[in-house]
């Protein structure tokens, strides 16, 4: 589309005059491709090239390993400055999350709009399961939506929720090229987004739907030049920023974006090229020739990238900007955002048979007013609890690593509570986080959304009262305790003591919940285990890991896309579960192996000691009786996959070895088998 | 392409080459076509590139990349390990019309812009495409093919090296009538009298030239335009006259 434009003759300048490369470079980004798709070398050499030139490389959303935010011997720096949350939250995690500048928030991709992702189980190798939270060999997937996200309200509060996460970094929303996409970007802006990205169709990774490229994409100048100007004509433009990706190639390019009204400019494709891609289209098959779409070593040997080669197309590409910014008499990029008043329709366009019809006045009417970002989004963090309360009190103790037991009220105006308190731990513990119980925060009242969300390990959260949505939304190894106030014990199972959305992309950690929970419960849980009274529609759907102990009814679509972890249900009721459950990945058996029951036991014994549940002594005094009634569900593919990694450790192997063993025959025999249904474990 | 990982799972092979003490004692052919099974572990290491360099047929900085006839490699490579040898032999010769001789002495820049050669070794196009048009002839697939229609025009073709032999098929399966001038006393310009026969039997160039006749092509041999005939003569007796010398 940029091409049917051209520039008005103007007073040219200097090259010297116009401001440095190494300042232009700073508005560059690569895109969001994730490890997993990318191959540790690619992500990785992309990270340090980006991180050499004051730009930002993205991860994409698939994680990343820890050992990557801390510098290398040489200075260069492997962590990715954008961290992308997506709709499957792989590797959402405190610590992922405060390692960033940029938390970018994938709302759809231009080469896709309205689809999910998916990394097919042949290339979910071990490592790539490792930073995911997901079981080797088990395929997954990015769902079209965010399951904590159906209005723009939600976007809002996960915008807020991230900003807890993390003070320090940006918060980007990444929208695509879409009409109507002006007014979306208004809400977004309103909803205290600090960046705005407008994705275009033409970029497309090598493994999106072909049909989706073609016919339902939309080129970025489109949604930029519409954002733009709606921004603008709202007075919202001021504060935020406008970024745009989908197919720059060249410094044209980057300075058409700019008129049009972009800040900062994203590149994927030209990138990747320059690390040796060959546009072989077969990223999805773990094939890639040349070592950057696959994670076979095999392949990934043959990988030739160099980060200095990266470095220098930034450097080419801004100095090409600067020579074009020369020739229109532009002295910095800055001054030229949005002046779409220098573009006029190209002299190629107005005789073309068929762009001579387009009329492209409303992609290039100007707006009045200011016209880049001025002003940082006043996310009020201060008035949450944490900053006005909690921290106060706690931060002197986590710094000097010690234990604290505090009780506050809390009104549901109080939103992310724990949330900075827990960014604070990570940031000095990382991963690992405190002992147990070392910060214990106490809560009577009704707590607001997205309770506990991101809390690392050594805080845990008791709260006697009721929570609304996202209770313990990407838990990441902290421990939620709601109970029902004594007064209220005698209805306590029948009630919904929390809201919707609890333990979406939860890591790690123990969740609590003396009372029902909403719908869509535990819905991404890779690791944390949870025990719960009772809970609504799409329970635990898309899980990968973890375990869930529902002490009492489920609603519809349990278990849907369900491709890890272990859910235990002890219901009045099989029959009816048995038609509640999707049976499309997931087997229900019952549970015999002692060992394993000992571990429900003990989750249940944990249940009944932080919250004094009626349902959980019941069930403990009656123990042999409820177990009769105790059912299993559990995804297919993933107990295969498990029964297989166990059978070669009890041969002798390491984790390590077992799951990459594992995952070699079982992807032997999806090569060997394509309608290979059902599996069997195979001895060493 | 066939076979997903066949460039990881297989090595390039070379065709088989006569033992230089039996190769001393003629001038035959030294190379043989593939055996099936090589052929089709051969064909199942293309990997069906996105961008299939191999046949751009471009010219870049003044050499050639990638077939310059356009062969369609992937396509055939992808028959090959599906076994489907009479399909193969169709899709060489859409745009092929004598395999026989590029499958022997084409310098190959396909395999010199193959993806896979980043790394690996080339696959082994040549030999490939060799092993298809042999099957052909073995098989009784490649028959002459008459014409339909005849247009009523004609042609003269000077020279009848590979070009003029080119021009020739095309032309009389375009219905014209082509009459081919050659100087030598037999056809075939630089293939029967440039290159050595353990490169290029001379019954591989003879069958061509038979087949040829056999579809309505006239060969009038030992007569040097401009010295036997002239010019003007041909402009008068044809339609179009092509000049089809140099090498």
């Amino acid at each position: 589309m940029r091409n049917l434009l051209d520039f008005k003759d103007r007073e040219s300048i200097p090259v010297e005059e116009v401001e440095p490369v190494s300042s232009i470079v700073k508005r560059f980004k690569t895109g969001a491709m994730s490890f997993g798709s990318l191959s540790k070398e690619a992500h990785e050499t992309l990270a340090i090239a980006m991180n050499r030139i004051g730009g930002k490389s993205n991860s994409g959303e698939g994680g990343e390993d820890p050992k990557r935010y801390a510098p290398d011997a040489n200075g260069d720096l492997r962590r990715s400055a954008i961290k992308q949350i997506a709709s499957g939250r792989f590797g959402v995690k405190s610590h992922y999350l405060i390692h960033a500048d940029e938390l970018q928030i994938k709302m759809a991709q231009g080469a896709k709009p309205g689809e999910g992702g998916q990394l097919p189980g042949n290339k979910v190798y071990p490592w790539v399961a490792d930073v995911r939270g997901s079981t080797p060999g088990v395929g997954l997937i990015s769902p079209p939506p965010h399951h904590d996200i159906y209005s723009i309200e939600d976007l809002a509060q996960l915008i807020y929720d991230l900003k807890n996460a993390n003070r320090e970094a940006r918060i980007s929303v990444k929208l695509v090229a879409k009409s109507g996409i002006g007014t979306i970007a208004a809400g977004v802006a309103k909803g205290k987004a600090d960046v705005i990205s407008v994705s275009g169709y033409d970029g497309g990774t090598g493994a999106s739907p072909r049909t989706s490229i073609k016919h339902t994409g939309l080129p970025w100048e489109l949604g930029l030049a519409e954002t733009h100007q709606t921004l603008m004509l709202n007075n919202l433009r001021e504060r935020v920023v406008l970024e745009t990706d989908g197919k720059l190639m060249t410094g044209k390019d980057v300075v058409m974006a700019a008129l049009l009204g972009a800040e900062e400019f994203g590149f994927a494709t030209a990138p990747l090229v320059v690390l040796g891609c060959v546009m072989m289209r077969v990223c999805h098959k773990d094939t890639c020739p040349v070592g950057i779409a696959t994670q076979n070593p095999e392949l990934r040997e043959k990988f030739m990238g160099n980060a200095d080669h990266v470095v220098n197309f930034m450097h080419y590409i801004a100095q090409e900007v600067r020579e074009i910014m020369a020739m229109l008499g532009f002295r910095t990029i800055e001054e030229m955002i949005g002046r779409t008043d220098i573009l006029t329709i190209s002299e190629r366009a107005k005789v073309h048979w068929k762009a001579k019809d387009l009329d492209l006045s409303t992609l290039i009417y100007r707006v009045d007013g200011g016209r880049t970002c001025q002003t940082k989004q006043d996310h009020q963090l201060q008035r949450s609890l944490d900053e006005s309360a909690i921290l106060p009190m706690v931060l002197s103790i986590i710094e000097q690593n010690e234990k604290v037991d505090i009780t506050y009220n809390i009104k549901n105006t109080h939103r992310a509570v724990g949330t900075i308190t827990g960014s604070e731990i990570t940031k000095r513990y990382g991963e690992e986080g405190m002992v147990e119980d070392a910060i214990t925060l106490r809560f009577n009242g009704s707590a607001g959304q997205s309770f506990g969300a991101y809390v690392p390990k050594g805080m845990t959260l008791r709260l006697t009262g009721d929570a609304n949505d996202y209770v313990g939304k990407g838990l990441s190894g902290g421990k939620i305790i709601i109970s029902s106030p004594p007064e209220a014990k005698s209805a306590e199972s029948g009630n919904i003591i929390i809201g919707n959305v609890a333990l979406y992309g939860a890591t790690t950690g123990e969740a609590y919940i003396n009372g029902y929970a909403g719908e869509r419960f535990a819905v991404r849980n890779s690791g944390a285990n949870a025990v719960v009274e009772g809970i609504g529609d799409h329970g635990c759907e898309y899980m990968t890991g973890g375990r869930v102990v529902i002490l009492g009814d489920v609603g519809k679509n349990f278990a849907a896309g369900m491709s890890g972890g272990i859910a235990y249900i002890l219901t009045e009721d099989p029959e009816k579960f048995d038609v509640l459950c999707n049976k499309e990945m997931v087997a229900i058996e019952t549970v015999s192996d002692p060992m394993e029951l000992e571990e429900v036991k003990r989750l249940i014994q944990n249940h009944y000691h932080y919250t004094a549940s009626q349902k959980a002594r019941f069930v403990l005094s009656h123990w042999n009786g409820s177990m009769q009634k105790l059912v299993k569900v559990i995804p297919r593919d993933f107990r295969h996959m498990q029964e297989q990694i166990q059978t070669y450790k009890n041969a002798g192997m390491s984790d390590r070895e077992a799951a990459l063993h594992a995952f070699e025959l079982k992807k032997k025999n999806a090569v060997g088998n394509q309608n290979l249904k059902t599996s069997t474990v195979v001895p060493l | 392409m066939g076979k997903l990982t066949g460039f990881m799972d297989y090595a390039r092979e070379e065709v088989e080459e006569r033992e230089a003490r039996h190769r001393i004692s003629d001038w035959r052919e030294y190379k043989a076509p593939f055996s099936d099974e090589t052929l089709k572990r051969q064909g199942a290491r293309c990997m069906d590139c996105g961008t299939p360099f191999c046949q751009i047929g471009e010219v870049l900085d003044g050499a050639t990349t990638g077939c310059p006839i356009y062969n369609l490699i992937p396509e055939w490579n992808h028959l090959v390990y599906l076994e489907k040898w009479e399909e193969a032999l169709e899709r060489l010769l859409k745009t092929n019309n004598f395999p026989e001789f590029t499958g022997r002495v084409c310098p190959a820049p396909c395999e010199g812009s193959c993806t896979l050669a980043i790394a690996d070794p080339a696959v082994t196009i040549k030999s490939i495409e060799r092993t298809i048009i042999d099957k052909g002839f073995e098989n009784g697939w490649i028959a002459s093919r008459m014409p339909r229609n005849r247009t009523g025009k004609s042609v003269a073709i000077i020279g009848s090296g590979p070009a003029g032999l080119a021009s020739a098929d095309q032309l009389n399966q375009a219905g014209h009538m082509v009459t081919v001038y050659e100087r030598q006393d037999r056809a075939g310009g630089l293939l029967m009298y440039g290159i050595p026969n353990m490169k290029l039997e001379k019954e591989v160039v003879e069958r061509r030239v038979r087949l040829l006749e056999e579809e309505g092509i006239q060969f009038i041999l030992n007569t040097e335009v401009g010295i036997d005939i002239h010019a003007d003569e041909l402009n008068e007796m044809y339609d179009a006259v092509i000049l089809c010398t140099g090498a």
